[in-house]
């Protein structure tokens, strides 16, 4: 099954969409890809204001007791205008980490800050394009983390990472101050995603004890995270489908609108149905949290959405023909924004694997 | 259970009942006119069951109840392979269109009931050879002929018309106005005089469309749904009675289960095809792009279920699912290799991969061929411009050949 979102689920999209297109534009965006560990921070403050840091943590914790439609509403908004900064994902992933499977003292230590956003939190899990890897780079070993992970998302600005450590036993859950460790930050091709290398040495870290089987509850964390960043592709996959609409009706070549083409329509009417797709299988997977097929739901999203960002944003392109190469008109900046989300929370490959485990029945 | 669960389940064992005598295997072996014969006892069965006309009006031999009602029972039947494709154009379209718009209503009345048991089939004759997916294009001629009309032409692609009784047809009578406005809509009864109905054989063997030829058939003014000149309206009224119809994310074609199945059971160069990365992107690709089919037609249906109509996107189902269901079938016929040259032409295209590849270009074309429904979506849901058209305001005979 699947849903349909009720009046206050509609009006969260109306009033994020209103607030955004007031208060982001890409002329603010621009300037951030050519500086390092810079992030938009009027969006992060609107974040804030707007309770969207706490929309899906629950109300003992700081939170708004909503969930993962709701916030995913957020993120397919934020995905249109160009989110300035990661960690509307980010953070979310790390909290759920710590409410789900932290001790009260660290949901107390923790949850509140990262609920009014004061806190951001980082995901350091990934090894290159391995997603979850099955001997991580990092070790735990009495409560201190050592080793060296590249290319952490928000990690030059974050506060605190849950870090998929390697554990005496085998993998395991943990979370660290990251004024503890040592930050490279890697120059990118869409720098306000604020990467970063991250190196510990002698870290202070507390696993989180109720994780369970760590792989298990990794990937949990990592599907939540999947069906967000999911919405948000399909938020800029829309943005740019209309973009390509608006252009095609009003740039005229040998005497007619482009759109007329049937190369050109076509083209954008393709984009519609990976746009649909994508939402179509978002809002079926957010509602699919804490179901027996949530991970199966998670993958087809992912799936769908990453291909329709980044069709989108080829095609986007190609339809503007020269205009849509400059600096200026800023649809690079989707263009990038849709390769980096791409291998944010595991890439295509990563989630097709996990996805055929389950509908073969491999996957235990 | 909501109410719409409740007729699910009461009509999904109704059907368990009816597989053991109308079933996939009660139909193996049949031939044509064999399973045309058990079609037609199934189809009165339904109708004795209070399961044929499921959202039609009482007063016509219907049920009175809604779309959702009709999707729920057409979507539980789909599994079962039973014999309803010989109803699936009569019942879809012309018999609806016949309630609407027929003007003498004992006639309906009497004609609607005949359908509904199975009785009498009735096709609808629009393509014809200069104009398909261009049907305001159309040649078939109606010219006046005493107080009636006197029918000329040739139209083709016409399913099951070698069974039907009747049929509905559009025909210009006027060829001095722009093609949308020369047309007149009328049935016509399929077995009078001057009326020949020619089998197409198709790519995959099979024979249910047909060449119709009209040699001075005459038809009464009583025959005519339509102002003389409005039959494109009515046309498009027809086309749009089946837009809630029971969808198949699979194309119509095989569960993507059987190929992962084909996939296990098969190798590629001594290693398991199911482990190849090859295969199982397909796999992947293909779960999500149904998936999200699947998502859409259940919020369709929740939103008919609220009173709401459903948004645009199913019209996506078609044009996504036939054209992947092509791809995966070649790509299931490479995967057995040379044992893949096996075909049996008898075979379901929701079971068999060589069936269902074979068949698949029809599935395409049928119906709105894929790029009249990517123009329809760009058109009429993005508000791109209409192609260039160069016969439009033209006088249908000033539209050079």
């Amino acid at each position: 099954m699947s849903i349909l979102y009720d009046e206050g689920q509609q009006a969260i999209a109306t009033e994020t969409r209103r607030v955004l297109e007031a208060r982001i534009n890409k002329d603010d965006l621009l300037p951030l890809l050519e500086t390092t560990g810079a992030y938009h921070e009027g969006f992060w403050t609107l974040a804030k204001e707007q309770g969207w840091t706490a929309l899906a943590l629950p109300e003992s914790q700081g939170g708004l007791g909503l969930g993962l439609v709701e916030l995913g509403l957020v993120a397919h908004q934020a995905g249109r205008t160009l989110s300035g900064a990661p960690f509307l994902t980010s953070s979310y992933g790390v909290a759920k980490a710590i409410e789900l499977y932290g001790s009260d003292a660290q949901k107390a230590r923790w949850l509140p800050g990262l609920a009014n956003g004061e806190a951001v939190g980082a995901i350091a899990f990934a090894s290159g394009a391995n997603a979850l890897p099955a001997r991580p780079d990092i070790g735990l070993d009495g409560g201190r983390l050592d080793g060296r992970i590249s290319g952490v998302t928000a990690g030059s600005v974050a506060d605190v990472a849950l870090v998929y450590a390697r554990g005496p036993d085998g993998p395991v859950l943990a979370i660290a101050e990251l004024a503890n460790a040592e930050r490279g930050i890697v120059p990118s091709f869409d720098n306000s995603r604020c990467v970063a290398d991250l190196h510990f040495g002698g870290t202070p870290a507390e696993a989180l004890s109720r994780a369970g089987p760590a792989p298990g509850a990794a990937l949990h964390i990592l599907a939540l995270q999947a069906v967000i960043t999911a919405h948000e592709q399909t938020g800029g996959a829309e943005a740019l489908m209309e973009i390509a609409r608006d252009y095609a009706i009003t740039r005229r070549a040998f005497g007619q609108v482009i759109g007329a083409f049937q190369s050109v329509k076509h083209r954008i009417a393709e984009l519609y149905g990976l746009v649909e797709l994508a939402r179509a299988n978002c809002i079926h997977a957010a509602s699919r949290e804490g179901e027996d097929d949530f991970i199966t739901a998670a993958a087809a999203a992912r799936l769908s959405a990453t291909d329709a960002y980044d069709t989108a944003a080829r095609d986007c392109i190609q339809i503007h023909g020269g205009i849509g190469v400059t600096w200026e008109i800023g649809l690079h900046l989707h263009m990038r924004r849709a390769r980096s989300l791409a291998i944010e929370q595991g890439n295509s490959l990563f989630w097709e694997d996990i996805l055929v485990d389950r509908l073969t029945g491999e996957a235990a | 259970m909501s109410n719409l669960e409740t007729y699910r389940a009461k009509a999904a064992a109704w059907l368990e009942t009816m597989v053991p005598t109308f079933g996939r295997d009660a139909r193996r072996g049949l031939s044509e006119a064999d399973d045309l014969a058990l079609a037609r006892r199934y189809q009165n069965a339904k109708f004795e069951a209070g399961y044929a006309g499921i959202n039609w009006p009482v007063e016509y031999g219907g049920q009175g109840l809604g779309h959702l009602e009709k999707v729920t029972f057409d979507s539980e039947e789909m599994k079962h392979g039973f014999p309803s494709v010989y109803f699936g154009i009569s019942l879809g379209m012309p018999v609806p269109v016949l309630m609407q718009f027929g003007s003498d209503r004992e006639f309906v009345k009497e004609r609607v009931l005949k359908a509904l048991r199975g009785d009498e089939i009735w096709c609808q004759l629009f393509s014809e050879p200069a104009g398909g997916s261009d049907l305001a294009g159309l040649r078939t001629r109606a010219e006046t002929d005493g107080n009636g009309w006197k029918l000329n032409g040739q139209k083709v692609w016409t399913s099951w018309a070698q069974y039907s009784d009747y049929g509905v047809i559009v025909a210009r009578t006027d060829p001095n106005v722009p093609k949308h406005k020369g047309l007149t809509y009328f049935w016509v009864d399929m077995k009078a005089p001057g009326v020949t109905v020619r089998p197409i054989k198709l790519a995959g063997g099979d024979s249910h469309v047909n060449e119709v030829f009209f040699d001075d058939v005459k038809i009464g003014d009583d025959h005519r749904m339509s102002p003389v000149g409005g039959g494109f309206a009515v046309a498009m009224a027809t086309l749009m009675i089946e837009r809630y119809v029971a969808t198949d994310s699979a194309g119509f074609g095989p569960h993507l289960d059987l190929f992962i199945d084909l996939a296990k059971a098969t190798g590629i160069n001594g290693k398991p095809a199911i482990a190849d990365g090859r295969i199982r992107q397909q796999i992947a690709r293909n779960f999500a792009m149904r998936n999200g089919l699947n998502a859409i037609t259940a919020r369709a249906m929740l939103m008919m279920q609220a009173g709401m109509v459903p948004g645009p996107e199913g019209s996506l189902n078609k044009l996504v699912s036939v054209r992947s269901r092509q791809k995966l079938s070649e790509l299931a016929i490479d995967l057995q290799g040379s044992d893949g040259f096996a075909f049996d032409d008898h075979a379901s295209q929701k079971e068999d991969w060589t069936s269902s590849w074979i068949n698949a270009p029809t599935g395409r074309i049928a119906g709105g061929a894929d790029e009249m429904l990517l123009n329809t979506i760009a058109e009429k849901i993005l508000g791109l411009p209409q192609d260039h058209r160069p016969d439009k305001g033209v006088p249908f005979n000033q539209i050079p050949a």
